[in-house]
């Protein structure tokens, strides 16, 4: 049970008609980078919202580092969707306030505001106000305000909203960085493809309903089919192990018979000459994923 | 507390050096210098100008007398009134500036005691008639030569009142000058001062949530704190504030006074520092009811327009007992006054407009400081639970249903 970071059981929300969380049931780990992922409006804020004590459930059990909600705030960082700063102060007195609110002496939020302006290369910034920066520097900001007291749980809402790929970059090195620490990452994003190299487990909700719910690695095998990916595009005319091919952009996919191990055909391939510049096995893409099981789910739903 | 603390200590830094508080907080006493400038450097020049605006008494009134029972003129009065034959005459002079006005006494004014004035548009015309003038000149003409000399001195000035309160065994109050300010005067200011703190501050704190829900960073800061923590935090900071600028004014006006405020203030904290303590505690229950209030209904709106409106409508409460000023007057035990005295959004008002009257009921007291004390952690309670649903609502106001929902959750 220590071990579990976050517990969440049969959680429940509603605001007036509308159901925004519906018995969603997941846990969190200690030590590993989760994913709550989901189209826009699928509850997902909502269930950080209240894991942060920033709403209350209706209904369900909620865990966070072993106590209720709003218990162990000091111990959590939180990167909120809807965020902001205080556009009149500078940079560094915003974070020692934003420190102080989580426990932090003075002098201790000073010193690691400086740290972590650095590293994301904001240090020259440190005495002007937030509203001469760029949006993205902002962001960098409003990231290192959720980073600073040294939290054990990262809790980032939407984390690449609004960045430019080189700071989608820099935010997730920071990301593996906390991960290689010890901490623990909970982050959520509508464009699954941002986070799938990341997270290690995930739940995917639809309309506040947790629709795939586990390790990423046993999801995507499970969805994924028996093929492989290669460049160039070749001929396997008459080869048995190849039930049929596609070809999109000079890749070639490769669909295999149920009986054929990837591996083994691979072997043939190779064994044969086969000019291959590159081979994969083929991954089906999380958010293709995602509609596939809701598509399926409505049409049971409508019998 | 800490967090509260922190929150109060960063409210009140942050706004204490914006330019707009610095600038109406110093306004003020910018002000009462400049006029205090005038007053020494050009007061011949002023009190001759004052003169040449308001200068009526040394315009004549002109009587029409039908009834023939005021004229000629007697002597005593012939510095104040000029005698015309008819109202055409008395017109022109009016009309001319000859006069300040004129009145028509009527043939059947014995009867009827009807006389009809007349000025020239303007509020002047009005003080030229100076009622106490007039009264004296009628008196002295219906009973002059009817009775004794000094039966019409007494009749033209009947009354010259010297007030005594008793206190509830019987004896005499504390009489004097110092003593009536100290009783009197002190609640008074308490009461007016409570009303501008409670405007300046709630200004501020709708400000400052207005512009942490239109930041945005209001999340963030309820991921750190609770949302009691934020409330009172808020509160104390900027209330802080409110004090810090009612403070400068009242230090700025006893400065000005040229230490006449600073020797009557101290006087009233030694002659009647009942009145006074009670004044003080009022002013800051006052404060904190209204303060949480402010701050919830900063929360509510949607935009800081309709915040404003909201918490106007409670700065409105605090004012409603100075409607009902008059009836404390002639009886601070009425009925109306004991029930505001215990309804928690005029209590610290009207508690504080009774007590330099005299004879509160202790009950009294003590109801309305009860009904205080537990009006602001109930109004703290359910103003952090509003708060909470209120902030994270941007561009639309919680629904009543919604209101009634968060109150209810635990």
């Amino acid at each position: 049970m220590d071990d579990l970071v976050i517990q969440v059981d049969q959680l429940q929300k509603s605001f007036n008609s509308l159901v925004a969380v519906d018995h969603l049931t997941f846990q969190v780990n200690q030590g590993e980078i989760f994913g709550l992922l989901g189209p826009n409006g699928a509850g997902k804020t909502t269930t950080i919202r209240i894991l942060m004590d920033i709403i209350k459930a209706d209904a369900g059990a909620v865990r966070v580092l072993g106590n209720p909600p709003g218990v162990a705030r000091e111990r959590i960082g939180y990167l909120p969707e809807e965020r902001g700063l205080y556009r009149g102060l500078r940079v560094d007195e915003t974070l020692v306030y934003l420190g102080q609110l989580k426990g932090m002496s003075s002098p201790a939020a000073k010193k690691r505001a400086a740290e972590l302006l650095a590293r994301v290369e904001l240090a020259e910034w440190a005495k002007n106000k937030v509203q001469e920066l760029s949006r993205g520097m902002q962001q960098k900001v409003q990231l290192i305000a959720s980073l600073l007291h040294d939290p054990d749980l990262v809790i980032l809402d939407e984390p690449f909203q609004g960045l430019d790929p080189v700071n989608v970059e820099v935010v997730k090195d920071l990301i593996r960085d906390l991960r290689a620490q010890g901490k623990t990452i909970a982050l959520s994003a509508h464009e699954m493809s941002q986070v799938e190299a990341l997270c290690e487990r995930i739940v995917l909700i639809d309309h506040g309903k947790a629709v795939l719910y586990g390790a990423l690695a046993d999801i995507k095998k499970q969805f994924s089919p028996n093929a492989i990916e290669i460049t160039p595009p070749l001929s396997f005319d008459g080869w048995v192990e190849v039930e049929r091919t596609e070809t999109h952009d000079h890749r070639q996919l490769i669909y295999l018979t149920k009986e054929t191990a990837p591996r083994e055909f691979l072997k043939k391939v190779l064994d044969r000459g086969m000019p291959i510049e590159q081979f994969e096995m083929a991954s089906t893409p999380l958010d293709q994923i995602f509609v596939q099981v809701v598509t399926d789910g409505r049409k049971t739903e409508d019998g | 507390m800490r967090k509260v603390w922190i929150i109060a200590r960063h409210e009140y830094i942050v706004n204490v050096r914006r330019i707009g508080f610095i600038f109406v907080t110093l306004l003020f006493p910018a002000l009462g210098a400049v006029g205090l400038f005038i007053a020494v450097f050009f007061s011949g020049q002023a009190t001759t100008l004052l003169r040449s605006q308001f200068a009526t008494e040394t315009q004549k009134i002109g009587v029409v007398d039908q009834s023939r029972m005021f004229t000629p003129i007697r002597a005593e009065f012939a510095k104040r009134f000029v005698a015309f034959d008819d109202e055409n005459a008395a017109k022109q002079a009016l009309l001319s500036d000859q006069i300040g006005a004129f009145i028509v006494i009527p043939s059947d004014y014995l009867a009827t005691g009807k006389i009809t004035s007349y000025i020239k548009s303007g509020l002047s015309g009005l003080t030229n008639l100076g009622s106490g003038d007039l009264t004296e000149f009628l008196v002295s003409g219906l009973l002059a030569g009817k009775v004794d000399a000094a039966y019409l001195t007494r009749a033209s000035d009947p009354v010259e009142l010297t007030p005594v309160t008793l206190d509830n065994k019987g004896n005499p109050a504390k009489s004097g000058g110092f003593s009536f300010i100290a009783g009197f005067v002190a609640p008074y200011v308490f009461s007016i001062m409570l009303f501008i703190a409670v405007f300046a501050s709630s200004s501020y704190l709708l400000r400052s949530i207005a512009d942490e829900k239109e930041t945005r960073v209001i999340e963030i800061v309820l991921s750190s704190v609770s949302p009691t923590e934020l409330l009172a935090g808020k509160v104390i900071g900027l209330g802080a504030l409110g004090l810090t600028q009612v403070g400068v004014w009242l230090l700025s006006s006893l400065v000005l006074s040229g230490g006449l405020g600073a020797l009557v203030a101290g006087a009233v904290l030694v002659l009647n520092p009942a009145n006074f303590m009670l004044a003080a505690l009022y002013f800051l229950l006052g404060y904190l009811l209204f303060g949480t209030i402010m701050a919830t209904a900063g929360a509510l709106g949607s935009n800081p327009r309709e915040s404003q409106q909201l918490a106007g409508i409670f700065s409105f409460a605090a004012a409603i007992p100075w409607f009902f000023a008059s009836v404390f007057f002639a009886n601070p035990n009425a009925t109306l006054a004991r029930v505001l005295s215990i309804f928690p959004l005029t209590a610290p008002t009207t508690m504080m407009l009774r007590l330099p009257l005299g004879g509160v009921p202790a009950i009294d007291v003590i109801a309305s400081l009860v009904v205080l004390l537990i009006s602001i952690p109930v109004v703290l309670w359910g103003g952090a639970r509003i708060f909470r649903i209120g902030l994270l609502m941007y561009g639309k106001r919680p629904s009543v249903k919604e209101i009634m929902s968060a109150l209810k959750s635990a």
